[in-house]
Protein backbone atom coordinates (compact mmCIF):
# COMPACT_ATOMS: atom_id res chain seq x y z
CA UNK A 1 0.00 0.00 0.00
CA UNK A 2 1.58 3.41 -1.30
CA UNK A 3 1.87 5.53 2.19
CA UNK A 4 0.11 8.56 3.06
CA UNK A 5 2.65 11.51 1.72
CA UNK A 6 2.66 14.96 3.00
CA UNK A 7 1.79 17.19 -0.27
CA UNK A 8 4.11 20.20 -0.34
CA UNK A 9 2.35 22.78 0.67
CA UNK A 10 1.03 20.94 4.23
CA UNK A 11 4.88 20.35 4.23
CA UNK A 12 5.78 23.83 4.31
CA UNK A 13 2.60 24.76 6.34
CA UNK A 14 4.26 22.40 8.90
CA UNK A 15 8.23 24.12 8.13
CA UNK A 16 6.17 27.58 8.83
CA UNK A 17 4.43 26.54 12.14
CA UNK A 18 7.87 25.23 13.53
CA UNK A 19 9.51 28.43 12.40
CA UNK A 20 6.79 30.40 14.24
CA UNK A 21 7.30 28.03 17.21
CA UNK A 22 10.99 28.44 17.30
CA UNK A 23 10.79 32.02 17.03
CA UNK A 24 10.34 32.62 20.79
CA UNK A 25 13.56 31.48 21.43
CA UNK A 26 15.29 28.82 19.71
CA UNK A 27 16.19 31.08 16.66
CA UNK A 28 18.44 33.80 16.42
CA UNK A 29 16.60 37.42 15.96
CA UNK A 30 16.34 38.41 12.73
CA UNK A 31 17.81 41.41 11.68
CA UNK A 32 15.01 43.87 10.59
CA UNK A 33 16.86 45.15 7.29
CA UNK A 34 15.59 42.52 4.66
CA UNK A 35 12.04 42.66 5.98
CA UNK A 36 9.99 45.15 3.51
CA UNK A 37 12.55 44.95 0.51
CA UNK A 38 10.55 43.36 -1.83
CA UNK A 39 7.05 45.08 -2.12
CA UNK A 40 4.30 45.28 -4.20
CA UNK A 41 4.60 49.20 -5.28
CA UNK A 42 5.64 51.00 -8.43
CA UNK A 43 9.11 51.51 -9.46
CA UNK A 44 8.98 54.93 -8.65
CA UNK A 45 7.71 54.34 -4.70
CA UNK A 46 10.39 51.80 -4.66
CA UNK A 47 12.88 54.83 -5.78
CA UNK A 48 11.35 56.73 -3.23
CA UNK A 49 11.85 54.50 -0.70
CA UNK A 50 15.36 53.30 -1.16
CA UNK A 51 16.83 56.56 -2.29
CA UNK A 52 14.66 59.41 -0.89
CA UNK A 53 15.28 61.65 -4.37
CA UNK A 54 18.58 62.03 -3.58
CA UNK A 55 20.52 62.42 -7.08
CA UNK A 56 22.00 59.79 -8.94
CA UNK A 57 24.46 60.33 -11.67
CA UNK A 58 24.45 57.88 -14.79
CA UNK A 59 27.12 55.27 -13.82
CA UNK A 60 27.99 54.02 -17.40
CA UNK A 61 31.85 53.42 -17.21
CA UNK A 62 31.74 52.74 -14.16
CA UNK A 63 28.89 50.31 -13.95
CA UNK A 64 28.64 47.46 -16.20
CA UNK A 65 24.97 45.42 -16.18
CA UNK A 66 24.83 42.22 -18.10
CA UNK A 67 21.21 41.32 -18.92
CA UNK A 68 19.90 39.53 -22.38
CA UNK A 69 18.23 42.13 -24.79
CA UNK A 70 15.60 39.45 -25.22
CA UNK A 71 14.60 36.58 -22.17
CA UNK A 72 12.90 34.24 -23.34
CA UNK A 73 12.09 32.65 -20.11
CA UNK A 74 11.46 35.90 -17.43
CA UNK A 75 11.73 32.92 -14.97
CA UNK A 76 15.22 32.47 -15.22
CA UNK A 77 17.25 36.15 -16.68
CA UNK A 78 20.91 35.73 -16.49
CA UNK A 79 21.54 38.91 -14.43
CA UNK A 80 25.42 40.34 -14.12
CA UNK A 81 26.52 43.24 -12.51
CA UNK A 82 29.81 44.51 -11.83
CA UNK A 83 31.32 47.92 -10.66
CA UNK A 84 35.08 49.24 -11.58
CA UNK A 85 35.89 51.04 -8.48
CA UNK A 86 38.22 50.42 -5.62
CA UNK A 87 37.35 48.84 -2.45
CA UNK A 88 39.47 50.26 -0.20
CA UNK A 89 37.89 50.96 3.76
CA UNK A 90 37.88 55.01 3.16
CA UNK A 91 35.92 54.75 -0.54
CA UNK A 92 34.26 51.52 -1.58
CA UNK A 93 30.87 50.18 -2.85
CA UNK A 94 28.73 49.93 -0.02
CA UNK A 95 25.42 48.68 -1.98
CA UNK A 96 24.30 47.02 -5.31
CA UNK A 97 20.70 47.32 -5.83
CA UNK A 98 18.80 45.19 -8.59
CA UNK A 99 15.58 46.99 -9.81
CA UNK A 100 13.35 45.50 -12.28
CA UNK A 101 11.18 48.26 -13.45
CA UNK A 102 7.92 46.08 -14.69
CA UNK A 103 7.84 43.45 -11.79
CA UNK A 104 5.32 43.83 -9.48
CA UNK A 105 7.67 43.84 -6.78
CA UNK A 106 10.14 45.95 -8.39
CA UNK A 107 13.45 45.67 -5.62
CA UNK A 108 15.01 41.76 -7.07
CA UNK A 109 18.04 42.23 -4.24
CA UNK A 110 20.09 44.78 -2.35
CA UNK A 111 23.94 43.57 -1.79
CA UNK A 112 25.83 44.34 0.57
CA UNK A 113 29.77 45.06 0.14
CA UNK A 114 32.47 44.94 2.45
CA UNK A 115 35.80 46.31 1.66
CA UNK A 116 37.25 42.76 2.44
CA UNK A 117 35.55 41.55 -0.81
CA UNK A 118 37.95 43.25 -2.80
CA UNK A 119 35.48 43.30 -5.60
CA UNK A 120 31.88 44.71 -6.03
CA UNK A 121 30.34 42.23 -8.32
CA UNK A 122 27.17 39.76 -8.46
CA UNK A 123 25.86 37.47 -10.50
CA UNK A 124 22.26 35.99 -10.21
CA UNK A 125 19.21 34.41 -11.68
CA UNK A 126 16.66 36.99 -11.54
CA UNK A 127 12.44 37.18 -12.92
CA UNK A 128 11.30 39.50 -15.06
CA UNK A 129 7.36 39.99 -15.42
CA UNK A 130 7.25 41.79 -18.25
CA UNK A 131 9.26 43.62 -20.90
CA UNK A 132 11.00 46.62 -19.85
CA UNK A 133 13.81 48.24 -18.29
CA UNK A 134 16.17 46.56 -15.72
CA UNK A 135 18.37 49.21 -13.05
CA UNK A 136 21.12 48.36 -10.92
CA UNK A 137 21.77 51.58 -8.39
CA UNK A 138 25.18 51.48 -6.56
CA UNK A 139 25.44 53.41 -3.95
CA UNK A 140 29.20 54.25 -2.52
CA UNK A 141 30.26 54.94 0.88
CA UNK A 142 30.75 58.44 0.31
CA UNK A 143 26.56 58.27 -0.29
CA UNK A 144 26.68 59.23 -3.83
CA UNK A 145 24.61 56.80 -5.89
CA UNK A 146 24.88 55.52 -9.64
CA UNK A 147 22.90 54.12 -11.88
CA UNK A 148 22.85 52.28 -15.13
CA UNK A 149 19.78 50.67 -16.79
CA UNK A 150 19.29 47.85 -19.73
CA UNK A 151 16.29 47.15 -21.61
CA UNK A 152 15.35 43.65 -21.83
CA UNK A 153 12.45 42.29 -24.30
CA UNK A 154 10.60 39.35 -21.94
CA UNK A 155 8.59 36.70 -24.01
CA UNK A 156 7.45 34.69 -21.44
CA UNK A 157 6.39 36.02 -18.13
CA UNK A 158 8.80 35.02 -15.00
CA UNK A 159 6.02 36.71 -12.14
CA UNK A 160 3.09 35.87 -11.01
CA UNK A 161 3.42 38.28 -8.18
CA UNK B 1 14.29 17.77 -8.26
CA UNK B 2 16.28 17.61 -5.14
CA UNK B 3 15.74 18.37 -1.43
CA UNK B 4 14.89 22.26 -0.53
CA UNK B 5 18.47 22.96 1.28
CA UNK B 6 20.94 21.45 -0.80
CA UNK B 7 23.40 24.03 -1.78
CA UNK B 8 26.79 23.69 -3.74
CA UNK B 9 29.35 26.41 -2.95
CA UNK B 10 32.34 25.59 -5.97
CA UNK B 11 35.66 27.84 -6.21
CA UNK B 12 38.26 27.67 -8.76
CA UNK B 13 40.46 24.67 -8.72
CA UNK B 14 43.68 26.68 -8.55
CA UNK B 15 43.97 29.90 -6.29
CA UNK B 16 46.82 32.08 -5.72
CA UNK B 17 47.38 34.35 -2.91
CA UNK B 18 46.20 37.72 -3.95
CA UNK B 19 43.76 36.11 -6.77
CA UNK B 20 40.47 37.87 -6.83
CA UNK B 21 38.15 34.37 -6.74
CA UNK B 22 35.03 33.98 -8.54
CA UNK B 23 32.23 32.03 -5.97
CA UNK B 24 29.70 30.32 -7.49
CA UNK B 25 26.60 28.77 -4.88
CA UNK B 26 23.87 27.58 -5.85
CA UNK B 27 20.76 26.31 -3.68
CA UNK B 28 17.44 23.97 -4.19
CA UNK B 29 14.54 26.43 -3.33
CA UNK B 30 11.03 26.70 -4.38
CA UNK B 31 11.33 30.60 -4.24
CA UNK B 32 7.47 30.60 -3.97
CA UNK B 33 5.91 33.64 -6.11
CA UNK B 34 2.96 35.73 -4.64
CA UNK B 35 -0.11 33.77 -5.81
CA UNK B 36 -3.36 35.81 -6.91
CA UNK B 37 -7.05 34.51 -7.47
CA UNK B 38 -9.07 34.75 -10.34
CA UNK B 39 -10.41 38.40 -10.07
CA UNK B 40 -6.56 38.93 -9.36
CA UNK B 41 -6.26 39.77 -5.75
CA UNK B 42 -3.32 38.46 -3.79
CA UNK B 43 -3.67 35.36 -2.11
CA UNK B 44 -2.45 36.52 1.69
CA UNK B 45 -0.18 33.92 3.04
CA UNK B 46 3.31 33.24 4.04
CA UNK B 47 5.45 32.79 0.92
CA UNK B 48 8.83 30.72 1.47
CA UNK B 49 11.53 32.25 -0.28
CA UNK B 50 15.36 32.97 0.39
CA UNK B 51 15.37 36.58 1.89
CA UNK B 52 19.03 37.04 2.85
CA UNK B 53 22.10 35.04 1.37
CA UNK B 54 25.83 35.88 3.65
CA UNK B 55 29.31 35.16 2.55
CA UNK B 56 31.65 34.80 5.57
CA UNK B 57 35.97 34.77 4.79
CA UNK B 58 38.04 33.67 7.57
CA UNK B 59 34.97 34.63 9.93
CA UNK B 60 34.30 37.98 8.70
CA UNK B 61 31.24 38.90 6.79
CA UNK B 62 32.21 40.17 3.39
CA UNK B 63 28.96 39.99 1.71
CA UNK B 64 25.31 40.23 2.40
CA UNK B 65 22.98 39.73 -0.28
CA UNK B 66 19.57 40.70 0.73
CA UNK B 67 16.81 39.17 -1.87
CA UNK B 68 12.73 39.53 -2.96
CA UNK B 69 10.94 37.11 -4.78
CA UNK B 70 12.62 38.51 -7.71
CA UNK B 71 15.28 36.31 -7.65
CA UNK B 72 14.39 32.67 -9.68
CA UNK B 73 13.94 29.55 -8.33
CA UNK B 74 17.10 27.54 -7.11
CA UNK B 75 19.13 30.70 -6.83
CA UNK B 76 22.66 31.07 -8.50
CA UNK B 77 24.57 33.62 -7.35
CA UNK B 78 28.23 34.58 -8.50
CA UNK B 79 30.25 36.75 -6.45
CA UNK B 80 34.38 37.75 -6.02
CA UNK B 81 36.45 37.33 -3.01
CA UNK B 82 40.13 38.86 -2.50
CA UNK B 83 41.88 35.56 -1.51
CA UNK B 84 44.44 36.74 0.98
CA UNK B 85 45.19 34.00 3.29
CA UNK B 86 44.20 30.03 3.34
CA UNK B 87 40.68 29.83 5.24
CA UNK B 88 37.15 28.76 5.71
CA UNK B 89 34.55 30.40 3.45
CA UNK B 90 30.75 29.99 4.54
CA UNK B 91 27.67 30.86 2.55
CA UNK B 92 24.63 30.86 4.52
CA UNK B 93 20.74 31.42 3.39
CA UNK B 94 18.27 32.13 5.24
CA UNK B 95 14.63 31.81 4.19
CA UNK B 96 11.44 32.98 5.58
CA UNK B 97 9.94 30.29 6.80
CA UNK B 98 13.07 30.66 9.44
CA UNK B 99 15.19 27.53 8.15
CA UNK B 100 18.84 28.40 7.44
CA UNK B 101 21.38 26.33 4.96
CA UNK B 102 24.89 26.48 5.38
CA UNK B 103 28.05 25.33 3.78
CA UNK B 104 32.10 25.50 3.83
CA UNK B 105 34.61 25.31 1.85
CA UNK B 106 38.07 26.16 2.39
CA UNK B 107 40.65 28.34 0.16
CA UNK B 108 43.88 26.75 -0.12
CA UNK B 109 46.74 27.51 -2.23
CA UNK B 110 48.27 25.39 -4.57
Amino acid sequence: MPRQTMSRRQALAALGALGAAAAGGLTPPRTASAAGLGRHETVEAALARLFGGRPMKDGTGIVTLELPAIAENGAVVPMAVEVNAPMTPARHVKHIYVIADRNRIPVVLRAVFTPEAGHAALAANIRLGETGDVRAIVEQSDGSLLAVKRAVQVTVSGCGG
Amino acid sequence: MGAIGRMRVRLPSRIAPGDLVRVRVLIIHPMERVERDAQDRIIERPYNYIDRMVVEYRGRTILTVDTTQGVSENPAFTFSVRATDPGPLTVTFTDTSGQTYAQTVHIRFS
